[in-house]
């Protein structure tokens, strides 16, 4: 594993794309909250800016806005540390110089792995920073209240990059399989939700889509002003967490399965 | 046996591209695999690497020591250079090494073969082609692998380049490596090749040691005032295999080494007086050609 790992390595130190992506998200994933600053008037229930950086509350925001980041920054690289192996043609060089399609693999599931652990530490780490800089009492049980984010902020990103993983290898053009990636995060699924499911069966189910599941583990606050709708409806709008973390779970093992089934099936 | 190739097929849609083709390759080959551009060269040597999956037919590596992936003792350049281009070449050697599991990789010993000493920091896409391919062949060597597999190694150099090359891989050569090498032109094969076996849409033709398939003939165009003359003298030289006659001027078939000038003094010598001498090899590409053509095996 830590061979396989090296070599991802030594392919990415290097990689522009990665190492600037990667530092827009250290760079974002706090300024991006920290604009709420600048308003110092926030109607209820918010009140003051400051309830964005209180425990345990800074997990929920800082969450989402690392939602949305990871969503385009870590699946823009996942999309990209595969599809550059295709249009260098150095997929296909690899396996010459002797490494097995599932070792091809491998390397690039625990690369994406770290990267999503990498990503989930320093949310954790940021978002504990903010907390005790704008918390005035300390109390372990306030600011664990919402540790159950880092395990479903760390699931989301697996989420995210599995999928781009799924469609670099798919497509293999790098241009169009990033079209494709946020085309269907941002519009496709969308409307094959809002648009087609819940017109023919307004029913629940229309929440199990992958992206809207990844979405939910870290969902958007004060979901519940949704309350009203929802009774108009007859079901929920969001997930829950158990229901999310399932959904999600059986995705990323699907997008995982059906990458490794084109890696060792087709031709280079 | 090095390599053992048995009956391997492979189609592309309505394209036979690989069509039932077995060979084998010794150790110490020099092994040419000879055939004009869409002969299913490329496609062979990526199965035989496992990029391309055979619709039948097996082949094995090393009578099977290496197990199940021997591509770690193979060094391979298939069509075009591929590195990543945002790497510099000495990052792009660490990996093929990481991938080989080099203990000590000669960097410089392999570069300095290639004639890249000095340049191995720059990025591999500031590299012009020449640099890339030889990039390649430094990548092939590395963790001196037991056979080496070059893929048309000369195709887009410049003249200079080809030199280049082709002198890289004669010095390879020379070290008792087995290597296999596809090639659309004649001559390198010749140059370079113990064996040969020469395919056509995805079929083998021919194989064998290149002395026994691309033999190399050479006749002379001669032409006297009085032919009659000229014939009595030709049938007394050892040297002259057979004459055929033409409307102006005989062909004389030779052994090798003799030359036109030898024929030229006899004669003069005899009183004979020539109004015609051409020296000519028979081409071995015409005789390439002809081989294509006529499908033998």
């Amino acid at each position: 594993m830590l061979y396989l790992l090296q070599l991802e390595w030594l392919k990415q130190r290097k990689h522009r794309p990665f190492l600037m992506l990667g530092a827009l998200y250290i760079l974002l994933l706090p300024s991006s909250l920290l604009i709420a600053k600048s308003i110092k008037e926030w109607p209820p229930p918010i009140n003051t800016p400051d309830t964005f950086f209180r425990f345990p509350d800074v997990f929920i925001y800082l969450g989402y806005v690392g939602n949305w980041l990871t969503f385009f920054l870590l699946g823009f690289i996942s999309v990209l540390f595969i599809t550059q192996e295709f249009s260098s043609r150095t997929f296909r060089q690899n396996i010459i110089t002797g490494l097995t399609r599932a070792d091809m693999f491998w390397s690039k599931l625990y690369f994406l792995i770290t990267v999503a652990l990498g990503a989930t530490v320093y949310y954790g780490l940021t978002a504990m920073a903010l907390g005790i800089i704008h918390s005035d009492a300390l109390y372990s049980s306030v600011i664990l209240k919402h540790i159950d984010y880092l395990p479903r902020f760390f699931v989301m990103c697996l989420g995210y990059m599995s999928f781009g993983l799924l469609l670099g290898t798919w497509i293999r053009r790098s241009g169009f399989a990033l079209f494709l990636f946020f085309a269907y995060g941002i519009f496709i699924e969308p409307v094959l939700r809002w648009g087609v499911h819940q017109n023919l069966f307004r029913h629940k189910s229309m929440n199990f889509y992958p992206m809207n599941a990844f979405e939910d583990l870290v969902p958007i606050p004060f979901s519940e002003m949704t309350k009203g709708f929802e009774k108009e409806f007859g079901f929920q709008f969001f997930l829950t967490g158990q229901e999310a973390m399932i959904t999600s779970l059986v995705y990323i093992a699907l997008f995982l399965v059906a990458t490794y089934a084109l890696i060792t099936r087709r031709d280079l | 046996m090095v390599l053992t190739i048995d009956h391997l097929s492979k189609h592309y849609g309505r394209i036979q591209a690989v069509d039932d083709l077995s060979l084998s390759v010794e150790e110490g080959n020099i092994f040419g695999i000879l055939g004009p551009n869409g002969s299913g060269k490329t496609t062979t040597l990526g199965m035989i690497l496992n990029i391309i999956f055979p619709d039948s037919g097996s082949y094995d590596w090393f009578g099977g020591r290496y197990g199940s992936n021997p591509r770690r003792h193979i060094g391979a350049l298939l069509e075009t250079p591929n590195f990543y281009p945002y790497l510099s070449a000495l990052d792009n050697l660490k990996i093929v090494a990481h991938i080989r599991k080099a203990e000590n990789p000669d960097y410089d010993g392999i570069l300095e073969i290639v004639n890249l000493r000095g340049r191995e920091g720059d990025l591999f896409r500031t590299y012009s082609f020449g640099m890339k391919q030889r990039l390649a062949i430094a990548s092939a060597l590395l963790n001196d692998p037991d056979v080496l597999i070059f893929d048309e190694p000369t195709n887009g150099l410049d003249p200079q380049g080809i030199a280049e090359v082709r002198e890289t891989l004669l010095q390879i050569a020379q070290r008792g490596k087995t290597i296999l090498m596809a090639s659309h032109i004649l001559d390198e094969v010749e140059k370079i090749c113990s064996h040969v076996a020469i395919l056509k849409k995805g079929r083998l033709l021919a194989t064998g040691q290149v002395g026994a398939i691309l033999s190399n003939e050479q006749w002379i165009e001669v032409e006297a005032t009085d032919r009659e003359k000229l014939k009595a003298l030709l049938a007394t030289i050892p040297e002259v295999q057979s004459v055929t006659e033409k409307e102006h001027f005989c062909i004389v078939a030779t052994k090798p080494g003799f030359q036109a000038a030898t024929l030229n003094q006899k004669a003069f010598q005899q009183g004979i007086l020539l109004t015609h001498l051409v020296s000519r090899n028979k081409s071995l590409e015409s005789e390439f050609l002809q081989i294509t053509k006529e499908d033998l095996v």
